[in-house]
């Protein structure tokens, strides 16, 4: 076997030596062995690749002049494997440039032939090429793009599986190698030209505008840490703003986390694709599971929409038993057992672990489905939850179409307020009393968690008075939910959901920013599972 | 007499020039001070004239015109400067480049009709001979940061998508573009060798200002055919510049234009004979100053003038008294640490940087697309790292240094991910190596605790 990475690669000059190319993935969360040989600011796909080589003793590698990462890979690895061949690759596909591309793929088969000793015969390629000729498919109508840096095998297989549209991967792992080679008297120069013509990437000097099609129904960007090319086509495409555009970030490896499932999976159920199962009118009872990172809730509600019980408990360690129990506590409430109801729908960061569900939905389309269901003036859903805090946008309909969500950190978030209520030596209710009249305007300058605790001990150690801590500590968690209400633009109605909504004093903050009055619910921490309760009615 | 009389005007006029814009500033960082009392005084004392230009700049960042007039006042000043107040510890070559520097940006920047936008890299031969000023982004980056508003102008970049691990050379220059602080040029032209952010910033630029860009493919590797494709797009470059500017390229100009080129080049390494011995950089701000001439003004009457006085300057020049450092790629020369260290100091001197001497051959003079196109292709940061390395090695075995510190620039891949290769020549070679990670331009990103205690462990070592 010998192992690519670059879609660029003659991968069917390796299968006509008889030999298997292997994509080279990049699947590890350390990186020690990598960083003792290639410094730890590189990309960190380049350092999977270079930490999957030593692991697994690989010891036939070719790659491409692709990037700065890659070359630099190559020059580490040279004296580390068996074999090494590194083909320079031109950016652009004129006949000179086809010329020096073709003259880099005989190179490596002379160089690879030597090294194995086996001879590179032509009719081989010829037979692989022709079986993997091009087929003029028909267009499906609905289809989402997957662009940007190169997105791992089994996030795509993952989006496949959920979404009505056809999925077209744009990123380097999604390359269909199929050729029409004609010319037949030159094999390896018409195959050299194909190569270049694959989908361009972003090193390549060509314009990659014609890829993006008016007819997606969204567009799913993924850009790489320390993999800077695709950020500019981003910052275009965001510019221009005419399709549905959600932007992931991974370092590569945790592109499969829950969190970025949950923006994909969100984003899809926004733009109207999301495959959904068509149930029939239905009776009995409906439920709605939402496992919090904080608190597990759950709803209960009856075919004509009456909420009948509800149950919250806080999550605890173990997700899946908090579930079990939150869902005893509501049926016991309700007087029900498990065998009236219809069916249950999960949501929230646990959803994938609760095994009695029959379907699953993120949280922020629950969110906004229960918000809309309690008020259907709301445009606007702040939910500030325990560990993360997110904004969603609403139509006239009730329908999602924007929202932002809060970074890995649990800057302004319930976490936040435990926190620096523990700082202050005061319980969380304590906290969330509301003082409107304060003596000083303290400003808490850090966000981060960490370093605003120590800014709170500082305050506390100058004697303030804990009121007017307490008021700059409302102040800002209230700019970190403004600010992430300003991502997608101010339209009310507000409404507030999650524990937070319960803290007068935030949202007494938030309401002065805004300058307008937010609609708290009856209980703002069920808002997720209502949703969830009501998706699970009616089937969508 | 008639050239005394000249003098005696230009003095008369720049002397009034200067006092016009030293009033206009004087001004400025009144109403400032003024403004700043009212609002509180925190920090105020401990601002200095360049901190206070630097926030009459960012407060006006919504009119682009007022900024660009700012830049253009500060540049004014700091030559001007430059050429009243001179400094006795420099040597009178390095004050001429010093000057030619800041007149070149101003140049560019006051003439965007006339003017390219460039990379380090790329050849400015075909520019030089056809009278247009080229503006290359890096140079442009750094006077920003010079300036105290890179953070400003990154941020900027960052919040239309750029991404934050992205070379903050390259960020400064997008914000300035996107602030439309830069005037559009007639023409841009890049490179596609050594740094992979050149294609996607300048792709970026030209699309976004409707900016004809040419995009020279360098290949990694060297070969006949990769020096026809090479001439042939600069065949093409030297067409589009006739169409664009509207003139044509006279092809003994260029030739003229490499001849010198080649004398300067000369002069180099004539010059590196010398840099091991002598004392002579007096600030990290040189050796950097010096890519303007050893990159994209080489071909120029200046520059080789530059290369004339410098090495007269050095065989001159006091020996050395303290111990010499080679830097590999980039010098920090707005982090703290190196400053305190390297800037005026007798004790360690800076002995250059490989990044000066990356082509060191002479150019075909015949047949200059050929012979400019195989400079491209041999430049020792193209190919693979053993190609910089013998480099390296060739210079550190000129120069003799006692230390070699690579500063690593953050998001600077094609460098740092050769550090640990460069390491390796070093301690072969018997010479203490240190690397050190930081951003030559956004200040924010330097650790100076963390870093002071490594350099000065390293110095201490020597």
């Amino acid at each position: 076997m010998i192992g690519y990475i670059c879609k660029y690669t003659p991968v069917e000059i390796i299968e006509a030596f008889g030999e298997e190319p292997v994509r080279l993935e990049s699947g590890y969360k350390s990186h020690e062995r990598a960083e003792a040989l290639i410094h730890s600011n590189m990309c960190s796909f380049a350092k999977g690749v270079l930490e999957n080589i030593i692991e697994n003793n690989i010891e036939e590698v070719i790659l491409t002049a692709c990037c700065d990462s890659i070359k630099r890979l190559y020059d580490v690895l040279k004296d580390k494997v068996k074999f090494i061949h590194l083909l320079d690759l031109p950016r652009k596909k004129d006949p000179l440039a086809i010329d020096l591309f073709y003259n880099e793929i005989i190179e490596f088969i002379e160089a690879y032939q030597a090294f194995k000793n086996k001879n590179f015969a032509e009719e081989n390629l010829l037979k692989i090429l022709e079986s993997k000729s091009f087929n003029k498919e028909k267009q499906s109508a609905e289809s989402i793009a997957i662009l940007g840096a190169r997105l791992k095998d089994d996030v795509i297989e993952k989006i496949r599986n959920s979404c009505t549209a056809k999925v077209i991967n744009f990123t380097c792992t999604g390359e269909e190698r199929v050729f029409n080679i004609e010319a037949k008297d030159n094999l390896l120069k018409s195959y050299a030209e194909s190569l270049l013509n694959l989908t361009p990437c972003m090193r390549m000097a060509e314009d990659r505008s014609k890829l993006i099609n008016k007819e997606f129904k969204g567009i799913i960007y993924n850009t790489i840490k320390f993999c800077d090319f695709y950020s500019y086509e981003y910052a275009e495409l965001k510019s221009k703003a005419d399709l549905p555009l959600l932007k992931i970030e991974t370092d590569y490896n945790d592109s499969n986390s829950g969190q970025i499932l949950t923006r994909i999976d969100a984003f899809l159920e926004s733009t109207g694709i999301k495959k959904m199962e068509k149930q029939k009118a239905k009776k009995g009872y409906f439920v709605g599971v939402d496992s919090g990172s904080t608190s597990t809730n759950v709803v209960i509600i009856d075919e004509n929409k009456n909420i009948i019980s509800y149950s919250i408990i806080p999550t605890g360690p173990k997700a899946l038993e908090s579930a079990f129990k939150a869902f005893e506590i509501a049926l016991k409430n309700a007087g029900l057992q498990e065998k009236d109801i219809t069916s249950i729908v999960a949501t929230g960061y646990g959803r994938v672990s609760i095994p009695f569900a029959d379907r699953i939905v993120t949280e922020i389309t629950c969110h906004g489905k229960g918000a809309f269901f309690i008020d259907n003036t709301v445009r606007t859903v702040i939910d500030i939850g325990g560990q993360d805090s997110k904004v969603i946008r609403l139509d006239d309909s009730g329908n999602v179409i924007d929202f932002v969500m809060n970074d890995k950190c649990s800057a302004g978030t319930g976490r936040f307020l435990e926190v620096m209520a523990r700082t202050l030596g005061i319980s969380i209710e304590e906290m969330a009393k509301v003082h409107k009249e304060v003596k000083e305007n303290i400003t808490i300058t850090s966000m981060c968690t960490v370093f605003a605790e120590s800014e709170v001990i500082s305050l506390i150690a100058q004697n303030k008075d804990q009121r007017d801590i307490i008021h700059a500590l409302n102040k800002a968690v209230a700019s970190k939910a403004i600010s992430l209400v300003d991502r997608i633009g101010r339209k009310g109605k507000y409404m507030m959901t999650g524990g937070v909504a319960k803290n007068q004093g935030v949202v007494y903050a938030i309401e002065s920013r805004l300058g307008e009055k937010l609609i708290i619910p009856f209980e703002p921490q069920i808002i997720g599972a209502l949703g969830a309760a009501l998706i699970s009615l009616e089937g969508k | 007499m008639r050239s005394a009389t000249k003098i005696f005007t230009y003095k008369i006029l720049t002397r009034t020039f200067v006092f016009d814009a030293a009033t206009k500033f004087y001004k400025n960082v009144v109403t400032l001070i003024k403004r700043s009392k009212k609002k509180s005084l925190r920090g105020s004392d401990k601002m200095d004239t360049v901190k206070i230009y630097a926030n009459i700049i960012k407060e006006n960042m919504d009119s682009p015109e007022k900024v660009n007039k700012l830049i253009n006042l500060g540049l004014t000043t700091a030559y001007y400067y430059v050429s009243f107040f001179k400094d006795r510890r420099i040597p009178k070559s390095l004050h001429y480049l010093n000057k030619y520097c800041i007149k070149s940006i101003k140049d560019s920047l006051a003439n965007p009709q006339n003017s390219a936008w460039v990379n380090l890299f790329a050849p400015s031969e075909f520019l030089i001979a056809m009278d247009i000023k080229p503006l290359f982004i890096e140079a442009y980056s750094s006077f920003m940061s010079g300036f105290f508003i890179e953070d400003y102008l990154i941020d900027t970049a960052e919040s239309r998508g750029m991404s934050n691990t992205l070379c903050s050379y390259h960020k400064t220059f997008i914000g300035a573009s996107e602030l439309n602080i830069l005037k559009k040029p007639k023409f841009m032209m890049t490179t596609s060798m050594i740094c992979d952010a050149n294609i996607p910033t300048f792709k970026y630029l030209s699309k976004k200002h409707g900016v004809p860009l040419y995009i020279i493919d360098i290949p990694y590797k060297y070969s006949k055919n990769a020096v026809m494709y090479v001439k042939k797009q600069l065949l093409e470059v030297a067409e589009k510049l006739g169409e664009i500017f509207n003139r044509k390229l006279d092809i003994d100009k260029l030739r003229e234009v490499v001849k010198t080129e080649n004398k300067t080049r000369a002069l180099m390494r004539e010059y590196l004979n010398y840099a091991g011995e002598k004392r002579f950089i007096p600030t990290m701000t040189f050796e950097m100053y010096m890519l303007f001439a050893s990159h994209v003004f080489i071909g120029s009457k200046e520059v080789l003038h530059f290369y004339e006085m410098l090495v007269e300057d050095i065989k001159r020049a006091p020996e050395r008294s303290g111990k010499n450092i080679f830097f590999i790629h980039l010098l920090p020369i707005f982090e703290k640490n190196f400053k305190d260290y390297f800037n005026f100091s007798d004790k360690f001197h800076i002995a250059g940087s490989d990044l000066n001497y990356d082509f060191l051959d002479e150019i075909d003079e015949n047949d200059p697309f050929k012979g400019i196109a195989e400079k491209l292709i041999l430049n020792s940061f193209n190919g693979e790292i053993n190609r910089r390395v013998a480099r390296i090695k060739e210079l550190i075995e000129k120069i003799k240094p006692d230390g070699i510190i690579q500063f690593c620039h953050l998001g600077c891949k094609q460098s740092m991910g050769g550090t640990f290769i460069i390491k390796n020549l070093a301690s072969e070679l018997g010479i203490p190596f240190l690397y050190l990670d930081g951003d030559c331009v956004d200040k924010r990103n330097n650790q100076e605790g963390q870093n002071r205690t490594r350099l000065e462990a390293f110095l201490e070592m020597l």
